[in-house]
């Protein structure tokens, strides 16, 4: 019999930019494994048989995980194949790895239930993913797998029109391609990647990486037509014209505001606003660049999600004290463990059960001041398992020049405005049947155009799927025709 | 990509026009609707009003206002590309027959709008009249960029009286009014004079619908920069105007926001005219 070798119980650790440095810069936090450290925390993984292993089934989109780092180990002296053999068993499921290595909440998929979970650290498997795709990007290893995977790209299966260039839309494209559909990309705004390019900081994803992902797909022949809002540019009912199908993938972006007085005070952002100037437009870089921001000495962000904390994090950036305050407590905030954890050590402060009842400017119209009520936790819990809030009738005013509101978003109406046939429920999510067809026959959808705000993998998970409805639907309305 | 400038003229001391190729563009636009461009690779998104859409190609009036529309002018020539180009933006008005429609016009935005919306509202049998408004003579336009070929009737005024009526539109507007010549106002420009625009017509009951310019990043909905109080409500002047109801409007919160990042846009309209004098431009 075989030696059973000995479980490593602890991670092996990747190195982050320390503290004092990061915060003056938007430079990635975490510098992720190399070859070395990733293969002793691969062979960590004990191997499960695929047909049971819980981080499959954890993932929602089914990464063939042990498969990936058996493939990474197979190799220990050629660092190049094994992270070939390891990229295609991720693309077979994923094809922006770098991207989802970096921002997907692993602690709640892959690595919650992941064996190794119970007698130690879970593997860390996010970050062996970003290695692969990182090492990968680096070395040059993609462009092989790319003419592998292009085995049907001659174009000719069909048309599909794409809106919206998010996980959703770009992973819907890029799986069309891979079949053989030619597929025409259309976004409203100038860059490509949704969320990925204006709301998630460079400090947890550079823009470079994204760009690089996204030149993959234009070398799997996707086209992307920038400037492009559909609704306005061109009509829906025009893309079904001239298209087989439509995939819609226009995701969650209309801000919710808070309708208490002094809303429209100087200085107070929306978190989309504030992100989106820093990340897409760079005011982070003025007057170098010609975005401009302005931000004063405190600044308050409400909300406790992933948005939250990147606008946080990119205000300390910008030189100010920032506070987060949430109307619930610690153990219900919705954002990433690890961006939570760099935003505390970065100096972020948080204030919890505290509910915003008012903004209070000075007299040339700028906030000074927020007013909260207080707020008290009940036994009973909400449909989503968290406990229930009450006002206890107690306010507090807290100083603050700058505020940021992050509560939330909505899809924004402007297709379904114009094309009058496109049913949606009430919050604005398209309604999709099980082969995530809308209403209109020959129109997908998918990502937070449908679920609301949700996470980068399930829009990804929800372009995959459409694309094999879509081509199924193509294949039908070609046969009976 | 290649948004090329095919022709571009000074307009006034302080105005120049510029028309670039955006088919996406052209075909699509409606009166009221406007566009969102960004000159190059380190430039804001500005909104801009579109004067005529046709050919393939989008007519823009635009102020020298500061550093982006000073970068227009003095770095891009006919032949070079602007990095973007989107639209339309915006709701588009509803052109029907009103009666008498007047178009009031005090800066840039609004005087490309006055030629546009009168040409669409004279098409569609409405009487139309242009009041449009110049500081001075130096920054009046020249005669075949008005209104005129496509207005009923034309007023010209400038508020020093150096050429045309001395005066305002706003005074010519109540002389209209008295006179009962007046069913509709469009009207777009300086946010104080709206202000009072709606003040004047209110008491009359004329529905007045005008630009209400905010400072916008996408133009789509998605950033909440642009918002307004609009009968009490928060409105988004890029997906619900920019053209709306000025008698709704909660003007001087609109005044207010829309100064904003007056810090900032002097530091980078100071950097770059020094840098403009380094390189002997100016
Ligand atoms: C600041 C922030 C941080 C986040 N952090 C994380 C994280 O760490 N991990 C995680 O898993 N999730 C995170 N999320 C959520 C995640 O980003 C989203 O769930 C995901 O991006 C949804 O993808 P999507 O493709 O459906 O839509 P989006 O990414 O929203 O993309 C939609 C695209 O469609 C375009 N569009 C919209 N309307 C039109 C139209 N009419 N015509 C043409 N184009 C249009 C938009 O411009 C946009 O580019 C975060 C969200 C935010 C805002
Ligand atoms: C719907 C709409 C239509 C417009 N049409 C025209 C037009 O036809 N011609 C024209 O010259 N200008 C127009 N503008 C205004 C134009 O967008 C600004 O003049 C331009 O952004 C100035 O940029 P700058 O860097 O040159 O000047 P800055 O020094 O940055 O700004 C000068 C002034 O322009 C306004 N402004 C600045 N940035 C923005 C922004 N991102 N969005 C909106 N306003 C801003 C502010 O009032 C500011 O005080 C329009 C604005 C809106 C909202
Ligand atoms: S659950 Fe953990 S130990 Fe099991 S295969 Fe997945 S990563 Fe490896
Ligand atoms: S400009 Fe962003 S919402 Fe209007």
């Amino acid at each position: 019999m075989a030696v059973k070798p000995k479980l490593i119980k602890e991670r092996i650790p990747t190195p982050e930019v320390p503290v004092e440095e990061r915060v003056k810069s938007f430079v990635e936090v975490n510098l992720g494994y190399d070859f070395a450290s990733a293969l002793k925390e691969a062979e960590r993984c004990i191997q499960c048989p695929p047909e049971y292993a819980p981080c499959i089934k954890g993932c929602p989109v089914h990464i063939n995980i042990p498969g990936f780092l058996k493939a990474l180990r197979e190799n220990p002296d050629n660092p190049d194949e094994a992270v070939k053999n390891a990229l295609r068993v991720i693309w077979n499921d994923n094809t922006l790895p770098a991207v989802t290595g970096r921002v997907c909440p692993q602690e709640e998929q892959c690595e919650a239930p992941c064996v190794m979970g119970k007698v130690g650290d879970p593997i860390n498997i996010g970050k062996l993913e970003r290695f692969v795709a990182d090492y990968a990007r680096k070395h040059g290893i993609e462009e092989e797998l790319l003419r592998e995977f292009m085995a049907n790209g001659d174009g000719t299966k069909g048309r599909v029109a794409v809106v919206g260039s998010g996980p959703a839309g770009l992973t819907c494209a890029g799986e069309l391609a891979k079949m053989g559909y030619e597929v025409t990309v259309f976004e409203a705004l100038h860059r490509p990647g949704g969320v990925l390019i204006y709301g998630i900081p460079e400090f947890r994803l550079p823009k470079e990486i994204l760009d690089k992902e996204i030149a993959k797909l234009r070398e799997l022949g996707v086209e992307i037509k920038l400037d492009h809002i559909v609704g306005k540019t061109v009509t829906l009912e025009e893309l079904l014209g001239e298209y087989d199908a439509v995939f819609i993938g226009t995701g969650a972006g209309t801000p919710k505001l808070l309708n208490i007085p002094g809303i429209l005070l100087d200085r107070i952002y929306t978190a989309n606003e504030f992100l989106t100037r820093i990340n897409l437009m760079k005011a982070y870089l003025f007057p170098e660049y010609d975005e401009p921001i302005a931000v004063g000495e405190k600044t308050i962000v409400i909300g406790a999600g992933n948005t939250a904390m990147d606008a946080a994090r990119s205000a300390l950036r910008l030189g100010t004290e920032v506070t987060i305050a949430y109307r619930r407590g610690r153990e219900d905030m919705t954002a990433r463990i690890e961006e939570i954890h760099h935003a505390e050590e970065e100096g972020v402060k948080f204030e919890f059960f505290l509910n915003p009842v008012e903004f209070i400017g000075d007299e040339e119209g700028r906030v000074k001041a927020v007013k909260f009520e207080k707020m008290r936790p009940l036994e009973e819990r909400d449909r989503k398992g968290k406990r229930k809030i009450v006002g206890t009738g107690e306010y507090v005013t807290l100083e603050a020049d700058t505020v940021i509101i992050a509560i939330g978003l909505e899809p924004n109406r402007i297709i379904s405005e114009e094309a009058t046939g496109l049913k949606t429920n009430p919050d604005g999510t398209l309604v999709v049947d099980e082969n995530l067809m809308t209403s209109i026959p020959g129109v997908f959808a998918g990502g937070d155009a449908i679920r609301g705000e949700a996470t980068v993998i399930l829009a990804m998970g929800d372009g995959k799927r459409a694309a094999k409805a879509i081509d199924a639907y193509i294949r039908r309305k070609k046969a009976n025709a | 990509m290649g948004y090329v400038i095919t022709k571009k003229e000074n307009l006034s001391a302080i105005d120049f026009f510029m028309e670039v190729e955006a088919p996406h563009i052209a075909r699509s636009w409606k009166v009221g609707q406007f566009v969102v461009l960004i000159p190059d690779e380190k430039g804001e998104r500005v909104p801009m009003s579109v004067y005529y859409a046709k050919d393939g190609r989008i007519g823009m009036f635009i102020r020298r206002h500061g550093k982006t529309t000073l970068k227009l002018w003095y770095e891009f020539e006919v032949g070079d590309e602007l990095l973007s180009v989107t639209g339309p933006l915006g709701k588009p008005i509803e052109v029907k027959h009103y009666g008498n429609v007047v178009f009031v016009s005090d800066a840039v935005c609004a005087q490309a709008e006055s030629y546009a919306t009168l040409k669409a509202m004279k098409e569609a049998g409405n009487y139309t009249i242009a009041i449009q408004t110049f500081e001075n003579e130096a920054n009046v336009y020249p005669e075949r960029y008005l209104a005129k070929p496509v207005a009923d009737e034309h007023y010209l005024t400038t508020e020093d009286g150096s050429v045309g009526i001395k005066g305002h539109y706003l005074d010519v507007l109540r002389e209209l009014i008295e006179k009962d010549k007046v069913d509709i106002v469009f009207g777009g420009g300086k946010l104080g004079s709206l202000k009072k625009l709606a003040e004047l017509t209110r008491p009359y009951g004329i529905p007045t619908i005008v630009t209400v310019r905010q400072i916008m990043v996408d133009g789509t909905g998605m950033c909440g920069s642009c918002r307004v109080l609009y009968g009490g409500e928060i409105k988004f002047a890029c997906r619900d105007g920019p053209m709306m109801d000025a008698h709704k409007i909660d003007w001087d919160d609109a005044i207010k926001r829309n100064a904003r990042f007056a810090e900032q846009e002097k530091i980078a309209r100071e950097r770059y005219m020094a840098e403009l004098r380094a390189r002997g431009v100016v």
